[in-house]
């Protein structure tokens, strides 16, 4: 009913091979898009601040690793290490006095430099291996950025990210901050769409289906899993230093530990591999639902709902946490954008039963 | 010399109390290859069970045994109720799902008992065995013996009946299947197992370091230990487990000095990353040939 | 919990009566208490939060300050900066005008928004040492030894029982920034006092140190200074003694208490000391209060038996600053309260020794820290027993560090 495909001709193939060819898709979008720019106007700061602006920068990183883990099909376990390295980056070329706009580019090449290093163990090993061989260069990286003063910031490991305008735009103000974060969210969101159906994009999903057969039929594999390692590293490392410069304005390593890896690759996977709306679904779910249960459970517990201890009401999010997971593994492994196109599909027909795409 | 000796020794002991953690993750990738990142994990909650007996009163002989028997269950529970849900499923999202597992038991562990540290005391004095100018960690030796010990039980294991039909199921499933052998009470059988092993690494090393969530951590040391020595090989776990215990106390025993810094996690890394690039099957593991 | 809004409301109309001021429904005070209580500080959270609840109940059991009464806002961070930032936030909203984190993570990434919104951030016992510069952190209070301070305590305790000219010292720490932090100053010390100081790192988080302790051996030091947290600690304090270094010769950061000495074994740890900056034990007047008129009707906030723990107390003297600078911000400022008139509260805040739990405390525009003072306690093998008197310990030195970090923290690095 809602997703009407009476009256929907395509009579040139470009119309049929639109992003939505479904007029209803195309408000939805639309309507989603609107309210995402009215943010500011209707959103408290608490939630602009707290939840929509990390949100946006998370899902713009989930969407760099969905490039390489839902697309080409090379597990990254070490994905926060190549977005600390954007973010120091980043912070390193604007406290040298170099614009942000450059320091954001330095900060995309510096991570796709270093995150291509990543991928040489792609071109030996995958699955399980390349998991372990990612983990191992996290901990390399992090180690260093330790260890090493020059970059982390000497005795307290906090670098302040020096006031930056972006395209003479001061980015002091929260709303500023939204803007540039919405801004590259919906870039990274329409490359993703349209990289599907570039030569790029089928050699990557021809890569990751069977590297072999796609050695045979001319795709160089080691060519095009390095070219996937340098691509999401670099929108990557831009992600990384975005979150610091919008978001947190202040890098030290905790912010880009092993558990941070664990998280993203977490909201790629709950949200569904390689699909964009997977991305933002699962980026929110992973970030927003720990806050969400911390504040519902102490919510439910301060009106009386809840009479258990202290100690267990804080551990209470983290297992209702892991529970979903497991749940949504087990019930949907192909995660929220799964769920997102059943419940699409069923009211493409809706009132009958059966649908046919 | 004896400061090598010293460091060669408990590297290798300590190297033996990681194989400790690293067999249970082994026996699952070997029957059912699933990576079992949650195996940290369970450790941690095996030693909260028997923490837990203990404290209800039991001695610690009886907590540790039915500790075992609970354990063995829980491994059994684990693999009925939730891997064998993801039979089929790529291994990211297998991966995920002992992720997932993992965050659930340390938020159970701790939000039941109380998050901060727990004593576990198994008797074991605190005095060093010195051996000339060698002092040698007494808790360790006896871990280490209990590592042996326990991958010397799993080697004559797989010697047995039902350790041939384990073996059978982790070279082919199907082949397995079409011979008769159950490959869901194998695969249940060896997350069992696993589970009892983790008995024995919680107990030891919560009594080093206390009962908390950060036994979980020990995942990362295991790993290294595994891939090592292979990620589907018994052998490799004792071999591993040397060689990442004496390799990570040597090097950073004369290195820590001139980096100023703790570099046992590079050299843990470093482990990983070139026998991943070098030789990605471990030192006794099978090498995978993969067809188109 | 609607037992606690009517004794709250109760205790305000009972505070209104006793005080003859007709405001009860005036707003309580909020302090956001946004702790990490399910990861890497676990250790502590659970009975420093309950020691900071307890007090809270106290003073509001007792008709709070004015009539005022306190309310505490608790939520779990998970050490994740990015909770923290929402926590900080929605409280803010709720009113909340102090905050304790009790993470170093989430009050590094907090500390410019502090700054910025005018709220209070106490960091006691654990913050960044050059917080104590109330010029350039004016919003934030470290309102106890910084662990700068904590370091040169416990060197002045060595100094005092033996000197230090010509000793060998031996700083073994987790290596993290946290661990690294007492080094500047102790080398700086060592420097001045010619005593020798080496210092000797371990992986996070510890459970494994055996390698580190064979090279301490070697060092053969005449004291060893631990500094770590957590799990790390009790197997430390084990490999020293392992390797032969005499109990009495260990010497603590502030993060050693009954649950580490229950983990090494109440025998083993007797003599190893520790630096303290609040007393243990319930024999003060304040804990007597709170076990009469928290504990027993039920209103505390977890396990009884925690109640005088080391932890506990640090929350309970961390409460009893906080509640003393809201009281001397009403006397001066008057009511309603807000960030800036709280920070002003603090700042009068003299000699205040929370009835003998802690130090002489007072608190300047320019020394957030309030004195440095602190002093070194020792395992008994049941409980921790005081060695030395309360007092601050080379401020020089350490006045020279935090110029040096606040310098820098007012030039954007």
């Amino acid at each position: 009913m809602f997703y009407r495909m009476a009256g929907v001709y395509h009579t040139r193939y470009d119309r049929a091979r639109a992003l939505w060819p479904v007029p209803a898709d195309r408000w939805q979008i639309i309507v989603v898009f609107a309210l995402a720019l009215a943010a500011p106007f209707y959103l408290s700061d608490l939630y602009l601040g707290s939840y929509a602006l990390p949100w946006l920068i998370w899902s713009a990183a989930t969407l760099s690793l969905t490039l390489l883990m839902g697309l080409a099909g090379q597990l990254h376990f070490g994905f926060a290490a190549v977005m600390a390295i954007g973010a120091y980056t980043s912070i390193h070329l604007a406290r040298l006095g170099i614009p942000f706009e450059l320091a954001l580019l330095g900060a995309g090449i510096a991570a796709a430099l270093i995150g291509a290093l990543f991928g040489a163990a792609a071109l030996r090993v995958k699955g399980l291996y390349l998991v372990m061989a990612t983990l191992a260069m996290q901990y390399l990286v992090d180690w260093v950025i330790n260890n090493v003063p020059a970059i982390s910031g000497g005795a307290q490991a906090t670098l302040r990210t020096p006031p930056a305008s972006f395209l003479l735009v001061s980015l002091e103000s929260l709303e500023v901050r939204y803007y540039l974060a919405l801004v590259w969210a919906v870039l990274l969101a329409v490359f993703f769409m349209n990289i599907k159906r570039t030569s790029f994009g089928r050699a990557l999903v021809a890569i990751r289906d069977k590297d072999f057969a796609a050695a045979v039929i001319g795709i160089d594999p080691f060519r095009y899993k390095l070219l996937a390692f340098f691509t999401s590293s670099f929108v990557g490392g831009v992600s990384g230093a975005l979150l610091a410069f919008c978001y947190y304005r202040a890098v030290t390593p905790e912010q880009f530990g092993f558990n941070v890896s664990i998280q993203l690759v977490a909201m790629v996977l709950v949200g569904g591999l390689g699909s964009v709306i997977g991305g933002f679904l699962g980026a929110g779910f992973v970030l927003l639902v720990p806050i969400i249960l911390t504040n519902l459970v102490s919510g439910l517990a301060a009106s009386g709902f809840l009479t258990v201890s202290s100690n267990l009401l804080a551990h209470l999010p983290l297992m209702i946490y892991g529970a979903l997971i497991i749940g949504f593994l087990i019930f949907e492994p192909l995660g929220l954008a799964k769920i997102y196109d059943n419940i699409r599909k069923y009211f493409l027909v809706w009132p009958f039963r059966h649908s046919r795409s | 010399m004896s400061y090598f000796v010293e460091l060669v020794i408990n590297g290798a002991l300590t190297g033996l109390m990681y194989s400790l953690v690293a067999i249970g993750f082994v026996l699952i990738y070997k029957s059912a290859g699933v990576p079992n990142l949650a195996q940290g994990a369970v450790v941690m909650t095996a030693a909260y069970v028997v923490w837990l007996l203990a404290s209800l009163g039991l001695p610690i002989i009886v907590a540790i045994v039915l500790g075992t028997v609970l354990m063995f269950g829980f491994g059994l529970l684990t693999e009925r109720l939730l891997l064998r849900r993801m039979v089929g499923q790529p291994v990211i999202m297998i991966v995920m799902l002992t992720l997932g597992l993992e965050i659930l038991l340390r938020g159970i562990g701790p939000g039941l008992l109380g998050a901060a540290p727990k004593s576990l005391d198994l008797g074991i004095g605190l005095g060093p065995v010195i051996i000339g100018d060698v002092f040698i960690n007494r808790a360790y030796l006896v871990g280490g013996v209990v590592a042996l010990a326990l991958i010397g039980a799993a080697l004559m294991f797989f010697q047995t009946r039902l350790g041939i039909k384990l073996r059978a199921v982790s070279d082919d499933h199907v082949s397995s299947w079409a011979v008769g052998i159950s490959v869901e009470r194998a695969v249940g059988i060896s997350w069992g197992i696993a589970g009892i092993s983790s008995v024995a690494a919680g107990v030891l090393w919560g009594s080093v370091q206390g009962v908390d969530w950060t036994l979980s951590t020990l995942l990362f040391p295991a790993v290294a230990v595994a891939i090592l020595g292979g990620i589907d090989s018994i052998w490799g776990v004792l071999i591993g487990g040397l060689l990442v215990g004496i390799l990570g106390s040597v090097i950073p025993g004369y290195l820590d000095a001139v980096v100023g810094g703790g570099t046992r996690d590079v050299v843990t890394s470093l482990i990983i990353l070139l026998t991943i690039m070098i030789r990605p099957y471990g030192i006794f593991g099978r090498e995978d040939i993969e067809r188109i | 919990m609607k037992w606690i809004t009517h004794r709250l409301f109760a205790a305000t109309l009972l505070g209104a009566a006793s005080f003859g001021v007709a405001n009860a429904q005036e707003q309580p005070i909020k302090f956001g208490l946004l702790q990490d209580f399910t990861a890497v500080y676990t250790f502590v959270s659970g009975e420093y939060n309950q020691g900071q609840r307890d007090y809270l109940t106290l003073v509001n059991q007792e008709g709070g300050v004015d009539g005022h009464t306190f309310e505490a806002i608790v939520r779990d961070t998970g050490n994740q900066p990015q909770r923290g930032i929402e926590a900080y936030n929605r409280a803010r909203e709720e009113g909340a005008i102090l905050f304790d984190f009790l993470s170093t993570p989430v009050s590094r990434a907090l500390v410019d928004s502090v700054l910025k919104d005018k709220v209070v951030m106490i960091t006691p016992v654990h913050g960044r040492g050059d917080a104590s510069d109330g010029e350039v952190f004016q919003y934030v209070f470290p309102t106890m030894a910084t662990y700068w301070s904590q370091a040169t305590v416990l060197a002045r305790y060595i100094e005092d029982h033996g000197g230090l000219e010509g000793k060998r010292i031996a700083l073994v720490h987790i290596d993290s920034p946290f661990g690294r932090e007492p080094l500047p100053v102790l080398q700086d010390l060592a420097a001045e006092k010619k005593f020798e100081l080496k210092a000797f790192g371990y992986p996070s988080p510890g459970n494994e140190q055996s390698a580190v302790w064979s090279e301490v051996r070697r060092f053969r030091p005449d004291n060893v200074l631990i500094w770590g947290a957590g799990g790390g600690q009790p197997v430390s304090v084990r490999e020293a003694i392992r390797n032969g270094i005499p109990a009495e010769n260990i010497l603590s950061v502030v993060w050693l208490a009954e649950t580490d000495a229950k983990n090494v074994g109440a025998d083993i740890m007797k003599g190893v000391k520790r630096f303290e900056a609040v007393s243990t034990g319930t024999d003060n007047p304040i804990l007597q209060r709170i076990k009469a008129k928290v504990i027993d009707p039920g209103l505390g906030a977890g396990d009884a038996a925690h109640v005088g723990t080391s932890y506990y107390n640090i929350g309970v003297a961390t409460m009893a600053v906080a509640v003393e600078a809201a009281r001397n911000a009403l006397k001066s400022e008057g009511g309603p309260l807000t960030g800036e008139k709280l920070k002003a509260g603090f700042e009068q805040i003299k000699d205040f020794s929370a009835e003998g739990l802690m130090p002489a405390l007072t608190i300047t525009a320019k020394d957030h820290q309030g004195g440095g003072a602190g002093r070194v306690s020792q395992w008994n093998g049941e409980a921790w027993e005081p060695v030395s008197d309360w007092g601050p310990a080379y401020q020089e030195l350490v006045q020279k560090e935090i110029t040096k970090g606040s310098q820098a923290f007012r030039e954007g690095k």
